[in-house]
């Protein structure tokens, strides 16, 4: 063997021992409070042991003034902070959640952190993902959240998995862990983790955030036990207890659709946090490591939070910030992943018989137009160049935010067209093309008939009526909701005599190849 | 918050997605009515809403979650909550 194998295989070796020797010393530390803890519940007045000169102090001297202002809270104490310090969390996803989270665990001191992502930290995620910063675009999310953590805190054990979880990679990791903390973003992942939970047997805390909304309910609490036991043995419901079916794939709107307010998943991925450090000070949840670490609180008090824990907590940040906490039933008897009656095992995870993007549907791209229905954002943008100069007399703006700004000099020829906008009001006052009008798709869609009559709307017939246009185009962000429009446009008999056709790719394609300067929003 | 609806009446809350769905946070239904009914009177109200929001959500009456095919009775003064799943974050 050559010297440098030999280095290699002896710091592994010292790895091993070092990690061994970890335990060891938390085991004795662990054994060592149970046995003072008991002596003063004999003796139900606090006395320290004879001072012998030579004490060793379960902490270390700089951990009990980091820790200090949590450890003095009443049910803390040094017994919580061991615990803490025993305590193995995972967290998959170091996103808007994750991010936070992981920011006041390793605060807290938890011993060992956990964190899983395969992506990429980009400039859109900046303003919620508060461990990342400016200069770590481009890293992935992982490596930067332990250089950060680390700033905060060098104590815990960073363990990083750098990709996506699956069932396979997920069944590996998930034994180590005591707390599993799902800060993921897609109901294919909300379902994996809660299904690798139970079968691990580890409780786990799912948080969710959309636009102003949030959930965080604690799941798997008690863990459900092996399959043989399950029946009468009282366990806390799992993600499908709750959520049976999925939602479709069509209605389910991600961060970067629907948009997200930083401070709304910021509040959750801090709950999460508090949920967890909860769960482990007060000896609630069992710990790999933690030998017979006892807690300052009572089996009571671990009861009471039990039956605190079956609460989903909804909060909503739009008006009037309220949090509101809706009990949950426990399991359902016929739950496929944690009842007595379940059908999803280990061996089925692992063989992939379970394809979680085909349970929840995958979003199957709008295709319901013919190609002579549909224009290409080259073709759009040559059409407004030819009829650029045309005199189409401008109307006044019935409204700012209906009718895009009109800058365009009237002069020569070519009809041009009537551009239907149906993204949101929002999007539309970021961008939009010159004389657009902004109908958004989920009013377009709820009309029934055309009476209801808005600015947009009536901008749009009194264009259709001076008939010195060609076409009406529908545009959207990426194509999709626009080709749906061009059949709700029809049916309400919104294109007179004019063809209405959809722009192909919407705004995504029109960046891409028309105009590089739109806005990447 | 906590307003009692006029009498004759309940409150149904929207979350996340049914807040979309319906352009609504909430509004007042007539009571009393069966949970069960509560789906057909949402689906005349606003197209398409069983499938695409009722038939994956959470649906609680007074903070306590119900099914859907429970023969519940929702009654005046009651508040009903629509929570579909969020999965973002
Ligand atoms: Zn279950």
């Amino acid at each position: 063997m050559d010297a440098q194998s030999r280095i290699k295989q002896l710091r592994y070796q010292i790895a091993d021992h070092e990690a061994k020797l970890a335990t060891l010393k938390e085991q004795l530390l662990g054994l060592e409070s149970e046995v003072s803890r008991k002596s003063l519940a004999k003796t139900a007045i606090t006395i320290t042991p004879e001072y012998t000169g030579s004490r060793i102090w379960p902490l270390h001297a700089d951990e009990y003034t980091r820790y200090g202002r949590q450890m003095i809270l009443p049910g803390v104490g040094l017994p919580g902070q061991l615990r803490l310090r025993a305590a193995r969390i995972l967290i998959v996803g170091i996103g808007g959640l994750g991010c936070p989270a992981a920011m006041y665990l390793a605060g807290a001191g938890i011993g060992a952190l956990g964190m899983a992502d395969g992506d990429v930290v980009e400039l859109s995620n900046l303003h919620r993902q508060v461990l990342h910063s400016s200069e770590k675009v481009g890293l992935k999310k992982i490596d930067s959240a332990v250089m950060a953590l680390k700033s905060i805190n060098p104590d815990p054990k960073y363990i990083t998995y750098p990709e996506h979880l699956d069932p396979v990679t997920a069944l590996d990791i998930f034994p180590s862990y005591d707390l599993i903390l799902d800060c993921t973003d897609t109901p294919q992942t909300r379902y994996l983790i809660s299904d690798v939970a139970v079968l691990c047997g580890k409780p786990f805390i799912s948080a969710s955030a959309l636009k102003t909304d949030g959930q965080l309910m604690i799941l798997n609490h008690p863990p459900t036990p092996h399959l043989q036991q399950r029946n009468g043995v009282s366990s806390g419901p799992c993600y499908r207890c709750v959520f049976p079916r999925p939602p479709p794939a069509d209605s389910v709107v991600s961060c970067g659709e629907g948009g997200i307010l930083g401070p709304v998943v910021g509040i959750m991925g801090v709950l999460m946090a508090l949920e967890a450090i909860k769960l482990i000070y007060s000896g609630s949840i069992k710990l790999e490591n933690g030998g017979s670490l006892p807690s300052l609180l009572q089996a009571s008090d671990s009861q009471s939070s039990l039956k605190h824990s079956m609460t989903m907590l909804t909060a909503s940040g739009s008006g009037l910030s309220t949090f509101r906490s809706i009990r949950l039933k426990g399991k359902r008897t016929d739950c496929i992943a944690c009842s007595f009656n379940a059908t999803i095992d280990a061996k089925y995870l692992r063989s992939g018989s379970l394809d979680y993007a085909v349970f929840c549907g995958a979003a199957i791209p709008v295709s319901v137009l013919g190609k002579e229905e549909r224009i290409g954002v080259e073709e759009l943008s040559k059409h407004m160049q030819d009829s650029k100069h045309n005199s189409i007399p401008s109307l006044p703006n019935l409204n700012g935010h209906v009718l895009s700004s009109d800058h365009l000099a009237p002069s020569s020829p070519g009809r041009p067209p009537i551009i239907v906008d149906v993204r949101d009001e929002a999007q539309f006052s970021i961008c939009s093309l010159p004389r657009s009008i902004n109908i958004p798709w989920n009013v377009l869609q709820s009309y029934k008939n055309t009476h209801d009559d808005t600015d947009a709307l009536l901008e749009l017939k009194s264009q259709l009526k001076r008939g010195n246009y060609a076409n009406v185009y529908t545009i959207c962000r990426l194509g999709n909701d626009s080709q749906l429009a061009v059949r709700k446009l029809e049916q309400l008999n919104l294109g007179g005599q004019l063809s209405i056709k959809d722009v192909s790719g919407g705004f995504k394609a029109w960046k891409q190849n028309v105009d590089k300067d739109w806005p990447d929003y | 918050m906590s307003l009692k609806p006029p009498p004759g009446f309940f409150t149904i809350l929207y979350f996340a997605g049914a807040k979309d769905y319906t352009h609504k946070e909430k509004e007042l239904l007539e009571a009393p009515l069966e949970v069960n009914k509560l789906l057909d009177v949402l689906e005349k109200k606003y197209n398409g809403i069983g499938e695409k929001i009722l038939s994956s959500c959470l649906l609680t009456v007074n903070l306590g979650y119900v099914d859907t095919t429970e023969e519940t009775l929702i009654r005046e003064g009651d508040e009903v909550a629509i929570i579909p799943p969020v999965s973002s974050g």
